[in-house]
């Protein structure tokens, strides 16, 4: 019936309309990937479907498209065609080459000619499942939403302009739907049409359908609601950095631009380092000295200046060093590339493995800002890994104590800047806090201090931007007290500032989580989520030292305490030992109370998931398409399980009624259900005349006379017995 | 089938053609002692078969032609003075009998109409203080007109409820209306009918049918519907227990008539609409709308949920 309810023209028509669909599809495959030759492949998309309407016998079919596939690929890649020598040699050692790729795994070394041929491949399965859509399901309704949802996608997040795409799509898709739904109706109410009459359905649906497009094309419409997403996608994948947008909304992760701060936050887990070192620590990028009342720039003291920094070359700028035996290395992975490199504090030189790749890397420091950034010929280039030598700075405690406040003019000038418009009450605030302390170190300490109290917050959401007239670190010290380490960093360096203490603000990241520990060494995943900033403070006596306000984590000072005396004032507020940076401080104990053992194990499970997640994915999925298909076909086995379940049941007098109502179970899964109202009786009469015997009659009287009769029936057992299992093997058969 | 209930249907069957339906939903009623209302037009053999039963059981046969002007003593009798014994004398009417057909029962008026139905559900009639028992078997059969013809005075609903069965005749098919005139045209069937069971046989029957083992779940089975008339919102008023209790006799007479000691729900749903059908009154909206209550309770019957374990283990 299927066969013959579709003519030839009606057919070509259909086609006619899936190939310029399909062109839809192609072109954007086209035009993003750079691809060539669409006429040629548009012409693989016409004859395949010219294969199908004209119903060609299958091996044919196949023979035709094969040759198709291996001249294109054959003419395209090597330029020879496909049956001299050198094309059947080229097409032997490429698909040589491939298979091995495959079964290695090996996905980058697959050739271009054979992902061609996949391409291919992929089209001949797209116009088989359309030939079935339209000629057995005679809907393509689904097709429709995913060519929608595909010109809909590119049209947002890559440069392909689908506006015009779209209305194409929806015109012929949707009059393509209706004459198919025509059709089904028709085939469902067995009309037989002629065209008149057919034409008298479709050609309204048509008119209608094009006047619809046109009133919609035609029509004004209101500019996009949503803010366009693609800038998102991309700083989510690091690339755009903290960019504002006019939402107000971030996504975390590490930017340039920090002349405007505040504003909430959106968690971005996407990895950005692996670093492999002994100990979690701080990554330093750069710093900022000028504090413009709303973010942080650059002043540019040194007009940009770069220096030069050979690979292995120790490296010369304003932080301190601890000594030379405490020296460590840092292996840094980079996940996504950024052009500068992490600094680890007292940071010594760079190298990288990726010399042997470009002889002329080196380094170039800002002297601005310390920011080091990776160059190869003169151009900023992002590398993949690189290797840190540092010694982490051990700050004497009698040198901190120091109460020297003479500090170098120059040093002065540039952190001790602050604008004009700074409200008083800052200032006086700063004087409040650092009220009794003597040495600069202690001030220092007691501004740090002042935001683990006195009511201050930390969130990323619902994070206040600073109006025009209002000062950022005002604002979140009197007003908000709610914010994030920009809020923090920020306010205490204008504080330190504020009661003469040069201070500086420095971006990085912090230490990430542990995710592999491999002897002394272990390995920390640094995520966007990890993009931090903190304060640098300059204390006379010992230079640089990092200060850490924000709520929730922890300094990663080091400090000597050589003074002998039991008296130190602040000892309820220092707990300064070399404690590991972290973000949420809860966290931290419970890891670190479990044996070592025990992490082992858990670690090996976790390690054991991790390292197979896509082999249980896989199993997952399989058990759920496993469970679905038996739920589908249940009525196909599900009696046998129940027959054979009940086969072993001995069958006497007391067990036949359990009996009788596991054979109308039994029935009912075979879809011989009996509706409530139906009695027994009439129920057997249909099943004996479906099955063509009278075992069911002679069951059910049986059963009735047991369950409505006073007296205990009586029948021959073995007759019942021989009844039923007739039964249980009609069902099952 | 029960041998002497088929011996008695096989024996109306001789006169009646094609109503075997009728014949057998007649001896329900007759076994389970209720009384039946035979609705139907004129001329399709009503009378017919209450003689031909009458006769077959061996029975008192008596005839009431109800007219409007028939009165309750036309009835169930007069007091009459005796001069000679100087004393009333009680002269029984023809209610007191064993199958009494009454005839078009709804030209009369309501007065003589409820008379006649307080000596049915009571089996007796009273006269001046006088009761006088009316001997078993009583079985009355009354027909009536459709109630839309002219000059009826439709029976009120509690009346109705007196009647175990309303069963319509219907017109015969043309085959069996040939055969119909074929046998008229020799002499009247009927003068031939021999009794197929004596009167002692039959309450003999009687007494047997009330001990027709009915199991709770069954039981349960009829209030359910009964119920289910009490609540569909065409119905202005479902049936009362009574009817519930008629279901029940009637449907272990129905199973004795199957010769089978049990009654199964097969036998509740035959007789559903038979026991059901006149004591459901519709609202008047629903009836303009062409319901009808044998609608309404085959409606019922399908929804219903019949009972398949021992009502202990439901």
């Amino acid at each position: 019936m299927i066969k013959n309810s579709f003519s030839l023209i009606e057919l070509l028509i259909y086609y006619i309309v899936i190939f310029f669909i399909l062109r839809e599809w192609l072109v954007p495959i086209m035009d993003l990937t750079k691809t060539g030759y669409m006429e040629l492949i548009l012409l693989f998309i016409a004859l395949s479907l010219v294969i199908s309407l004209f119903r060609i016998h299958f091996i044919a079919s196949w023979l035709v498209k094969v040759a198709y596939i291996l001249w294109f690929i054959v003419f395209i890649y090597d330029g020879v065609f496909v049956l001299s020598a050198e094309g059947i040699d080229f097409l032997f050692s490429d698909f040589q080459t491939n298979i091995e790729a495959l079964m290695r795994a090996d996905w980058p070394h697959i050739t271009d000619p054979f992902r061609t041929f996949l391409f291919f491949i992929l089209i001949w399965m797209l116009i088989y499942l359309i030939h079935h859509w339209i000629v057995v399901r005679m809907n393509i309704f689904y097709f429709l939403l995913l060519t929608v949802f595909f010109v809909g996608a590119l049209d947002t997040f890559t440069e392909y302009d689908g506006s015009l795409a779209i209305v194409r799509i929806m015109l012929l898709g949707l009059i393509m739907t209706v004459s198919l739904l025509i059709k089904r109706l028709i085939n469902n109410a067995n009309i037989k049409m002629d065209l008149m009459k057919y034409l008298k359905l479709v050609v309204p649906v048509i008119l209608l359908v094009v006047a619809v497009s046109s009133i919609a094309f035609f029509l004004p419409k209101s500019p996009p609601q949503w803010p366009d997403p693609v800038p998102f996608i991309k700083s989510a994948a690091g690339k755009g950095g903290s960019e504002v947008d006019e939402g107000g909304i971030k996504k975390v992760g590490y930017g340039d631009n920090d002349s405007r701060l505040g504003g909430s936050f959106v968690a971005d887990d996407t990895v950005v380092f692996l670093a492999e070192a002994s100990t979690k620590q701080y990554w330093r990028v750069e710093t900022k000295d000028v504090y413009t009342s709303k973010g942080w720039e650059d002043a540019g003291y040194s007009q940009g200046e770069l220096r030069a920094i050979a690979p292995g070359e120790t490296i010369d700028y304003s932080l301190p060093r601890g000594p030379e035996e405490d020296t460590k290395t840092a292996t840094i992975q980079v996940m996504d590339p950024y052009d500068f490199v992490i600094q680890p504090y007292g940071l010594k030189n760079v190298t990288s493995a990726m010399m042997s790749v470009h002889p002329n890397l080196e380094f170039m420091m800002s002297l601005d800002t310390e920011k080091i950034m990776s160059y190869v010929d003169r151009a900023p280039t992002a590398l993949t890994g690189y290797t840190v030598e540092y010694s982490k700075p051990v700050f004497q405690y009698s040198a901190l104590k120091d109460p020297t406040e003479e500090i170098d003019p120059m040093i002065g000038e540039r952190y001790l800047q602050l604008p004009e418009a700074l409200p008083d009450r800052v200032k006086d605030l700063a004087t409040d806090i650092v009220e009794g302390r003597e040495t600069p170190y202690d001030k220092a300490r007691a501004i740090e201090m002042y935001f683990k109290q006195n009511g201050f917050r930390y969130d990323t959401d619902n994070i206040a931007i600073p109006s025009e007239e209002q000062d950022y670190v005002d604002q979140f010290l009197f007003e908000t007290k709610i914010g994030y380490c920009d809020n923090f960093s920020t306010s205490m360096v204008v504080l330190l500032r504020s009661v003469g203490i040069p201070a500086r603000w420095v971006k990085g990241f912090a230490g990430g989580d542990l995710v592999d520990n491999n002897g002394s060494m272990s390995t920390y995943q640094i995520t966007n989520n990890d993009a931090h900033s903190w304060v640098e403070a300059y204390i006379p006596s010992v230079g640089w030292v990092n200060f850490e306000p924000t709520i929730g984590f922890n300094s990663s000072r080091s400090i000597d305490y050589d003074l002998e005396t039991d008296a130190y004032q602040e000892d309820a507020l220092t707990i300064e030992e070399e404690t590991e940076p972290d973000e949420v401080v809860e966290e931290e104990p419970e890891t670190q109370q479990t044996t070592p053992q025990e992490n082992r194990l858990s670690k090996n499970i976790s390690d054991f998931f991790e390292q197979n997640k896509f082999i249980f994915m896989l199993l997952l999925a399989a058990g759920i398409v496993c469970v679905f298909v038996l739920y589908k076909i249940r009525r196909k086995w599900l009696p046998k399980v129940y027959a054979a379940l009940y086969r072993r049941k001995d069958f006497n007098e007391s067990t036949f009624e359990a009996a009788f109502l596991q054979l109308l179970k039994l029935l009912e899964l075979k879809g011989f259900k009996r509706k409530d109202g139906q009695t027994l009786q009439t129920f057997a009469k249909e099943m004996d005349a479906y099955f063509e015997t009278g075992h069911m009659s002679r069951l059910t009287k049986f059963y009735e006379q047991s369950i409505y009769s006073k007296n205990a029936s009586k029948a021959d057992m073995s007759q019942m017995k021989e009844s039923w299992e007739y039964l249980i093997n009609q069902i099952t058969s | 089938m029960h041998k002497q209930v088929e011996a008695i249907i096989e024996n109306i069957e001789k006169v009646m053609i094609g109503k075997r339906e009728v014949a057998e939903l007649s001896v329900v009623a007759l076994l389970s002692g209720g009384h039946v209302l035979l609705e139907d037009v004129p001329g399709v053999g009503k009378t017919m078969m209450v003689k031909a039963m009458a006769k077959s059981v061996g029975a008192e046969f008596k005839r009431i032609q109800f007219t409007p002007d028939l009165l309750p003593s036309d009835v169930i009798g007069v007091s009459i003075y005796n001069p000679k014994t100087l004393q009333f004398e009680f002269r029984p009417g023809p209610i007191v009998g064993n199958i009494i057909l009454a005839d078009e029962i709804n030209r009369t008026s309501p007065k003589t109409q409820s008379a006649l139905l307080e000596s049915m559900e009571e089996a007796s009639v009273t006269i001046d203080g006088e009761t006088l028992q009316i001997r078993r078997p009583f079985f009355v059969m009354a027909t009536q007109n459709p109630i839309e013809y002219e000059g009826t005075y439709p029976l009120p609903e509690a009346q109705l409820d007196r009647f175990l069965l309303k069963i319509k005749m219907g017109y015969p098919s043309a085959q069996e209306e040939v055969e119909v005139l074929r046998r008229s045209s020799n002499s009247e069937p009927i003068v031939h009918l021999t009794p197929a069971i004596s009167l002692d046989e039959l309450l003999e029957l009687q007494d047997e049918v009330r001990n027709v083992y009915i199991e709770d779940s069954v039981k349960s089975y009829i209030v359910q519907l009964a119920r289910a008339t009490r609540n569909i919102s065409e119905v202005y008023l479902g049936v009362s227990p009574r009817a519930s209790i008629a279901l029940m006799k009637a449907s272990q007479a129905y199973a004795k008539m199957q010769d089978r000691d049990f009654v199964k729900p097969d036998d509740v749903q035959y007789l559903a609409p038979f026991v059901f059908g006149h004591r459901i009154i519709l609202k008047p909206e629903a009836r303009y709308e062409g319901v009808t209550t044998d609608e309404i309770v085959s409606r019922i019957i399908q929804k219903s949920v019949i009972p398949i374990k021992r009502f202990a283990e439901q």
